[in-house]
């Protein structure tokens, strides 16, 4: 279990009674796993598709922008360890509820979406290991295990999430000892890293388009503010554990790229549902092509659950939040009397995951967007713009609240990664108008779940109480 | 003698803490340390029912987690006010388990009081719970106090 030390801040006056549990080197894993399983099993086709053989480019531009607004997100961190994140730092730089609320409100949508792509993601790979069951059969049973799981409370285990980071990983490790292997046999072509094969579309705009695409895969790291709370020394850690669980996180997403684009021809890639296994697939490595396929895929698919756990973690913790705040209904507040897990709150988002993903299953494609691609854009569009306010906001509260210990970002970084997120933003809008209604519809859940709580929340509320004050009779659990 | 109570914060916490000044001799107890666990990496860290709804709400927004399970123990440790023994109040981090047998084995405790929150299938079916897996593992005699039959009121 987790290794307990003792928090030489707090510990002074109780003997050994204020004990925090995540060492720097698990919250960076707990980064690195978070972020590794996102994207790169998933996403790596589409982004070969659209930029060609130095898509690889792609991913180095998305990650340096997602390490940036890491930056801001360690300095806000430190500043606040509340394990509350860009809802909490929004609300200190704008005062303003109903950014606060539109914030929190992406936010739940943003992890939403990236459970259905995940999901879809899962799929994929599981197709390659049983085609039996339908895509979306295995997606809604993916996320009702997930929410199961959560219940009960195994992904609480800080050994398992370490183990889950390890064993990703390995599987892109197998990827570049393939790219390796490829390279010391003498066959490889460097000349395809260069190749930029985009159609009619200029080079400068067909990379950002591969970067919107590649930007799910960046994602993830914001969730690592849900553990600042209680990560030893945080000051000191927590910036280093992010910022270093970014930079490994973005040479491993460079060369897997890199060893994908030399040993498989692009379009391959490109058609492909589950990119990295054709890597595996090309049989470069004298082991049994069968037994590396089936190992792969396992892999793959312990990364990619790694990564939903998390988002399935967080949904019902920022409905809680939201319903302490009075915002949404006090029933998401409900927590099970042994368990103790927001089991309204779970229900719920496994219930909106599912919805998502029969409605991207039934709803009619748009030029040939796969769900995955259309969900994981959705994510990216949500957490884009919750990037950038966290940026504006992390500049804004300079000056506040800081101390010796608190960890400063450059603000020159700061503004090339405001731009980035901006550009990427501006992009994904211009080129797939169409997921901004499904932003909308996102969106729309946080406010009805608003608007039920404004006026049938009311009548639970004494007459005395105002808006806002939960009340016993609201939280519904008592 | 050391007695331990742990809290998650919930109701039944709270009762089983009652239960143990209901009967207990405060002259045979030295020292009660009220222990809470906060779980990082489950969805709710720590839930607390216990304070007050104002004081909930803003320990939500300043302290996060780690102020919801202060004043959740807080709200334990004042049932043994006055009563005797010295009372401790201590917040740990990580599996509340594994935590709360540390806690005992650390305290030396002659007694460790936790809440056992299920009445339905959860508990009997599921991997066990908090309360069984301290019963099978923790250094002292355990007091687990269940809940009343569900006919009753609370």
């Amino acid at each position: 279990m987790a290794e307990t030390t003792t928090d030489p801040m707090t510990d002074e006056a109780d003997d050994g009674g204020l004990r925090r549990s995540i060492t720097g080197k698990q919250l960076f894993f707990y980064t690195l796993g978070d972020v590794l399983g996102s994207g790169i099993y998933v996403l790596i086709g589409l982004v070969a598709a659209a930029v060609g053989g130095a898509f690889w480019i792609a991913f180095a531009v998305g990650v340096s922008i997602a390490a940036i607004t890491g930056t801001a997100y360690a300095e806000l961190v430190t500043k606040y360890p509340q394990a509350a994140g860009a809802a909490l730092y929004v609300n200190k730089a704008f005062g303003n509820r109903v950014l606060t609320f539109l914030i929190t409100v992406c936010f739940l949508s943003a992890s939403f979406a990236a459970s259905g792509a995940l999901a879809d993601g899962f799929a994929s790979y599981f197709a390659t290991l049983w085609e039996g069951p339908p895509a979306l059969l295995v997606t809604l049973l993916f996320i009702l295990a997930l929410s199961i799981i959560n219940f009960i409370g195994i992904t609480e285990s800080v050994v398992i999430n370490m183990l889950m980071a390890f064993i990703e990983i390995a599987g892109l490790v197998i990827v570049m000892v393939i790219g390796i292997w490829y390279i010391a046999e003498g066959d490889a072509d460097f000349g395809v890293l260069v190749d930029f094969d985009t159609g009619d579309t200029n080079v400068p705009l067909a990379i950002l388009a591969g970067v919107a695409l590649s930007f799910f895969a960046m994602t993830g790291f914001e969730n690592t503010a849900n553990v600042a709370e209680e990560t030893i020394d945080p000051h000191r850690s927590f910036p280093r554990s992010l910022i270093g669980g970014m930079v490994v996180a973005g040479t491993i997403y460079v060369l897997v790229s890199m060893a994908a684009a030399l040993t498989v021809p692009t379009d391959k890639l490109a058609k492909s549902d589950a990119a990295l296994l054709e890597v595996v697939k090309t049989g470069i490595l004298p082991i049994s092509n069968d037994f590396m396929t089936t190992l792969f895929s396992v892999i793959a698919l312990i990364a990619i659950t790694n990564t939903t756990l998390v988002a399935v973690v967080t949904q019902p913790r920022i409905l809680y939040g939201m319903a302490n705040e009075d915002v949404v209904p006090g029933v998401f507040a409900k927590i099970h009397s042994s368990r103790r897990s927001p089991w309204v709150g779970l229900l719920f988002s496994a219930g909106v995951v599912g919805a998502l993903l029969v409605v991207g299953t039934f709803a009619p494609e748009v030029e040939g967007t796969s769900l995955i691609e259309r969900l994981s854009l959705v994510t990216v569009l949500f957490l884009l713009f919750i990037y950038t306010l966290v940026i504006i906001s992390c500049l804004k509260l300079r000056g506040q609240d800081e101390d010796d210990r608190t960890f400063r970002a450059s603000t020159p970084l700061l503004f090339v990664g405001l731009v980035g997120n901006v550009a990427i933003f501006g992009w994904s809008v211009y080129d797939d108008p169409t997921s901004l209604i499904w932003c909308a519809g996102l969106v729309a859940v946080g406010v009805v779940l608003f608007l039920v709580e404004y006026f049938l929340g009311t009548r639970s509320r004494p007459a005395d109480v105002e808006r806002g004050v939960p009340t016993t009779e609201s939280r519904g659990d008592l | 003698m050391h007695v331990v109570v742990a809290t998650d914060g919930s109701q039944q916490s709270l009762r089983a803490a009652k239960q143990l000044k209901s009967f207990a001799d405060p002259t045979k107890i030295s020292d009660i340390s009220v222990v809470a666990v906060i779980r990082p990496l489950a969805a709710v860290a720590f839930a607390d029912d216990l304070s007050p709804a104002e004081r909930r709400k803003a320990d939500l927004q300043a302290g996060g987690f780690r102020a919801a399970a202060q004043s959740a123990v807080e709200v334990v440790a004042s049932v043994f006010e006055g009563w005797g023994p010295k009372v401790h109040e201590r917040i740990r981090s990580g599996s509340p388990a594994t935590e709360i047998i540390k806690a005992c084995k650390q305290l030396n405790a002659g007694l460790v009081v936790v809440a056992s929150g299920g009445r339905g299938i959860s508990d009997t079916v599921l991997v066990g719970s908090t309360a069984q897996r301290v019963q099978h593992y923790a250094p002292c005699p355990v007091l687990v106090v269940r809940p009343a039959p569900r006919a009753r009121k609370k």
